[in-house]
């Protein structure tokens, strides 16, 4: 999080053309986009990488056209999941090829709170993971998030579950914290 | 009660302030329907990153990892390919047709020696078609003799009696030039056109504009480079960075975008 402001400099340059800016920004932003993808455990790992580049070649695109630097990574990693879910419920048969789940559109992503603000949101959410009763959905939020180490599929392993269950207990969770969230934002930083 | 739905969603999304009073209270206590929307649904805005962002920061941070050169290599390849947004574009060839009636042609400016040659440095254009406060894209469609339109593909087989019709979508309005190279050639100016913003067919003052290529064969590029209104792009400015000069592309005034066609030897070769 600390280096939100060193991402921005990275995208501005990269906006005005230096094409190293694009494998600075790749190499600090693939590991978290790669982390994002481990929790879709129907994703086999052909499927992630080519997510994790339908993602970059997206955003490096529209990049330009992005007019908060600063929201970068928020930004990135929305269409990350945007494009993962498209994927998923593509296998599902749910969508339609042509079907696609729209990206925020660069021209209009707000600037983003500063860091501090996220200090404090990450702190809320790791009391609100504090107080989930013991059981499985507080243990699968644990090990993928807090000690982040395995991935969903491992996780199932591991918990002894199908894979799909391990993403759906984390989407719940997630769910929750987006509502939270959200709260927070239409409580304070729209007015 | 009332809960999220798409239509709560932009309303929110709007600031609306009837909404935002709604929702500030009714999302204070957990509530299933809504967090299994928004579990469901993505925005407002980038919340889901913003989500992601700060989930993904409850892990120990990691060590800087070194460049995944495979996986950058991989997304350099795909930047590098002509790109239509086909949400964008639709039924090309259709819209094209409509305003076929006028095709003027766009005279060679047959040039001296004062173009560059391109290198290779120059073929990395995939991202730097989209560098610039104005962005622009391009789709191409070629009116064969008998009158059909097809839309091409980049690099696709074209006859030397099509003529070629060019589409853009730009960011803003502006100008732009429109060069093409032949095989072994320097790039030639064809001409300077004023873009409006949104899709458009490219016209010049006496309408639809299209690239004759009687008398063509083989491979031939076509770059439309555009500045933002009031930044008049020079021919020779323009030219110096189509070669590619450095890393940085004239303060990002500049958007490129190019397309190749490959023109079957036709039985009249030049
Ligand atoms: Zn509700």
């Amino acid at each position: 999080m600390g280096s939100t402001e060193g991402l921005a400099e990275w995208v501005r340059r990269a906006a005005s053309g230096e094409t190293s800016a694009f494998s600075e920004l790749y190499r600090r932003t693939r590991p978290l986009v790669a982390r994002l993808m481990a929790g879709f455990a129907p994703l086999d790992s052909d499927e992630v990488e080519d997510v994790i580049q339908e993602t970059f070649v997206r955003a490096f695109r529209a990049l330009p056209r992005l007019k908060e630097a600063g929201a970068f990574e928020a930004w990135l990693l929305s269409i990350a999941r945007n494009r993962a879910r498209t994927r998923l419920e593509r296998k599902a048969s749910l969508r339609r090829l042509e079907d696609d789940i729209s990206d925020p559109e660069p021209e209009t992503v707000p600037a983003l709170p500063e860091a501090l603000q996220l200090e404090r949101d990450i702190e809320v959410v790791r009391q609100l993971i504090s107080e989930l009763p013991d059981g499985e959905e507080k243990r699968t939020v644990q090990l993928f998030y807090i000690e982040g180490e395995l991935s969903a599929r491992e996780i199932a392993e591991q918990l002894g579950v199908g894979k799909s269950a391990v993403t759906m207990r984390l989407e719940r969770f997630r769910g929750r914290i987006k509502r939270e969230l959200l709260r927070r934002v239409l409580a304070g930083r729209w007015e | 009660m009332r809960h999220l739905d798409d239509e709560a969603l932009s309303a929110l999304a709007r600031r609306e302030p009837e909404a935002v009073k709604y929702f500030r209270e009714h999302l204070a206590t957990a509530c299933e329907a809504c967090e299994g929307f928004l579990a469901t649904h993505s925005g407002p805005d980038v919340l889901d990153g913003q989500v992601d962002a700060v989930l993904l920061a409850l892990a120990p941070p990691r060590t800087d990892a070194p460049l995944d050169e495979v996986g950058f290599a991989r997304v350099r390849r795909e930047l590098r390919k002509p790109h239509l947004d086909t949400r964008r574009w639709g039924l090309i060839a259709g819209a094209v047709a409509a305003g076929l009636l006028a095709i003027i042609v766009v005279p060679r400016l047959r040039q001296g020696g004062s173009g560059v040659e391109l290198g290779p440095a120059s073929q990395e254009s995939g991202v730097k078609g989209q560098v610039g406060r104005i962005a622009l894209e391009l789709a191409v469609v070629a009116k064969g003799s008998d009158g059909a339109l097809r839309r091409l593909d980049p690099d696709t087989l074209v006859d030397s009696d099509d003529v070629l019709l060019l589409r853009y979508h730009a960011t803003e309005a502006g100008t732009a030039l429109l060069f093409q190279r032949r095989a072994d050639e320097e790039p030639q100016l064809l001409g300077t056109f004023e873009l409006e913003a949104g899709t458009h067919d490219l016209r010049g003052p006496q309408g639809l504009s299209g690239v004759s290529l009687e008398g063509e064969s083989g491979p031939l590029t076509l770059w439309l480079a555009a500045s933002p209104a009031g930044l008049e792009p020079s021919p020779d400015e323009v030219k110096r960075v189509l070669v590619g000069e450095g890393e940085r592309w004239e303060q990002g005034t500049l958007a490129v975008t190019r397309f190749d066609v490959r023109v079957r030897s036709g039985q009249n070769p030049r």
